[in-house]
């Protein structure tokens, strides 16, 4: 089904104008949230900046990668203010070869989860307001000093994380007809013309496979002289099991930066559910109490590092060697790692929706008060009437059957995911023994998820050694 | 990176003037009456546990240190995480300053107290009250 041609929606896509409408809207919602953050109530559940931002951009940002596909970079008003920012500045420079791939965005990926649980950025309206700030701030400097979509191919951790998260998402943008790219002699989808500019990201069409490094921004539709390509419907991760050279990404067997950042986005899944647990801060209190210190960052830093790189790091080497030597593989180590990493996007997945979507769904109407009570902050008057507190959402008991399926149907997707690339890869071999380690990890990953959710939740933001 | 002269003059006169207008924005508050009041409160038991019954006792003093009788108070309990579902408890004087609420916390960690309401003579009064750590029901 090409969504482009679906009734209402498919024509609101092909206007020239879509994303620009999309990202004024997203542009003052931020501009809300900056304004509240810091001239409003510096109480989190009472302030746009910390509810929109911890409650509903992150909630329907995952509901919309598993709904359609990665529609918050679609919308990003980051790139509408470095769109204006570049007719006065025009960029010359090309990003640096050094920092092309991931590694930076995993980085910075990871200094923002860590960031978010050491300064308890939930709970600082006027923090989240800056960090917003920032982010425009760092997208309009890169963007407007070196050329193409430099800041959302390989620094925005926002964009990293969407971009894994949408190769489990039901749509792709894709060619239609490979004869019609073979004829063209323009290339308008990566090269633009005069009207519309192309992929930024370097994305050519015909050998364009999946959603990786796809922001969807639709600038290759508007482009394609030919009406050649579709956003359509698609099973949600078969791309993870192309092997071919995909352009502006190459093969995934040889990324070890992408499969670096799929393991990351997985096991920061587990960690950032787990850190909103009771035992969380019992582990944090016990590790202080080992190291001598009542400071934080050091205790958060070695559960980060142990969590996030060593105990995937020695899961993954096991079940590379185990699986190596049982399907008595010619391949290394590291590419048997690398193949199998990609496996884990969809348990990680389903542990992000459990997550977010918990707060989503046991807070999204607290937007109504706090939007009420904005209204009165700007201008004095209830024109919205009275806010009202008590409008907050389902209880939380009744939100975990959701994030059980959540979690299992992550696990079934990862599992079937670990079984194909079993059988692709030993066709005639022992396909089943070959994926026998990499099915207990993805159990093992599951059942830790479900432990976690199964625990009584803890939110603390003053000081957790204090 | 190349630019335009002209349009980067207005962008950085337009970004001047927006920051100058912030900073104004920020620095203009009046004082207000309520900010003398001083609260002073105790929680039995402490620290608060998940689940039981909390009692909360709260005085309320002005700049002189005498206590405020006669105040219509409203006690929230808010998690300091966004989205979570509030504790609303009635407060109860019981003289010389002294005001009652009965509390029953619905999750482990950090809640802000939010003191709401109205003192003798019409002074509208808001205080937040910290409390780090209720502790999970065991």
């Amino acid at each position: 089904m090409n969504i482009l041609r679906a009734p209402l929606v498919g024509r609101f896509l092909r206007w020239h104008y879509a994303r620009p409408a999309m990202q004024c809207a997203l542009l003052i919602v931020a501009a809300a949230v900056v304004w509240h953050g810091l001239f409003g109530p510096q109480l989190a559940p009472r302030n746009l900046a910390t509810v929109l931002t911890s409650i509903h951009w992150r909630g329907f940002l995952i509901l919309a990668i598993i709904a359609v596909g990665n529609l918050f970079c679609t919308a990003c008003p980051m790139v509408l203010a470095r769109d204006i920012g570049r007719r006065v500045f025009h960029p010359a420079l090309r990003w640096p070869r050094r920092l092309r791939g991931k590694w930076l965005g995993v980085a910075l990926l990871v200094a923002v989860l860590f960031s978010y649980e050491l300064f308890d950025l939930w709970a600082q309206p006027r923090a989240t307001a800056l960090l917003v700030l920032g982010y425009f701030g760092l997208a309009l400097v890169i963007d407007t000093v070196f050329a193409g979509a430099s800041f959302c191919k390989h620094v925005c951790p926002i964009g990293q994380f969407n971009f894994v998260a949408s190769t489990m998402s039901p749509a792709e943008l894709h060619i239609v007809d490979r004869d019609t790219c073979r004829s063209c002699r323009t290339s308008d989808c990566i090269k633009g013309n005069e009207k519309q500019r192309g992929c930024e990201l370097g994305l050519f069409l015909p050998m364009k496979v999946g959603n990786l490094d796809c922001t969807l921004c639709l600038d290759c539709v508007h482009a394609c002289p030919h009406d050649n390509i579709v956003l359509s419907t698609r099973p949600p991760g078969a791309e993870l099991l192309e092997r071919g050279r995909r352009s502006g990404i190459g093969r995934l067997s040889q990324r070890a930066d992408l499969a670096v950042l799929a393991v990351v986005f997985t096991f920061a899944a587990l960690v950032s559910a787990f850190a909103m647990t009771s035992p969380a801060y019992a582990v944090e209190q016990r590790l202080a109490a080992t190291m001598g210190t009542r400071s934080e960052w050091p205790v958060l830093a070695i559960i980060f590092l142990v969590s996030l790189f060593v105990v995937p790091a020695l899961l993954l080497t096991g079940a590379g060697a185990i699986s190596r030597s049982f399907a008595e593989s010619r391949s290394t180590l590291r590419a048997t790692v690398i193949t199998y990493a990609y496996a884990l996007i969809p348990i990680g997945l389903g542990i992000w929706v459990a997550h977010y979507g918990f707060h989503l769904i046991t807070g999204g109407l607290t937007i109504v008060p706090v939007v009420q009570s904005a209204v009165v902050d700007a201008s004095g008057h209830a024109l919205l009437g009275g806010p009202f507190w008590g409008w907050v959402g389902l209880q939380a008991g009744a939100v975990f059957p959701i994030q059980l399926g959540c979690v299992l149907l992550g696990a079934v997707g990862s599992l079937a995911m670990v079984q194909a690339i079993s059988q692709r890869d030993q066709p005639s071999g022992p396909a089943a023994l070959a994926s026998a380690p990499w099915l207990a990890v993805v159990l093992l990953i599951a059942t830790t998820a479900l432990w976690i959710l199964s625990q009584p939740m803890e939110m603390r933001a003053v000081s957790v050694l204090g | 990176m190349r630019v335009a002269p002209r349009a980067q003059h207005r962008v950085l006169t337009a970004a001047l003037v927006l920051v100058c207008s912030l900073s104004c924005l920020a620095g203009c508050r009046r004082p207000d009456p309520a900010d003398a009041i001083r609260v002073s409160w105790t929680l039995d038991p402490s620290p608060p546990v998940v689940g039981a019954p909390i009692a909360a006792h709260l005085t309320l003093r002005g700049a002189d240190q005498k206590p405020i009788p006669g105040a219509r108070l409203r006690l929230e309990g808010l998690m300091s995480h966004p989205g979570m579902a509030p504790v609303i408890a009635a407060v109860i004087e019981r003289g010389n300053g002294g005001y009652d609420a009965a509390l029953r916390f619905t999750m482990a960690g950090d809640w802000i107290l939010l003191l709401t309401g109205e003192l003798p003579g019409g002074v509208q009064f808001k205080k937040q009250i910290e409390i780090a750590g209720v502790r999970p029901a065991s």
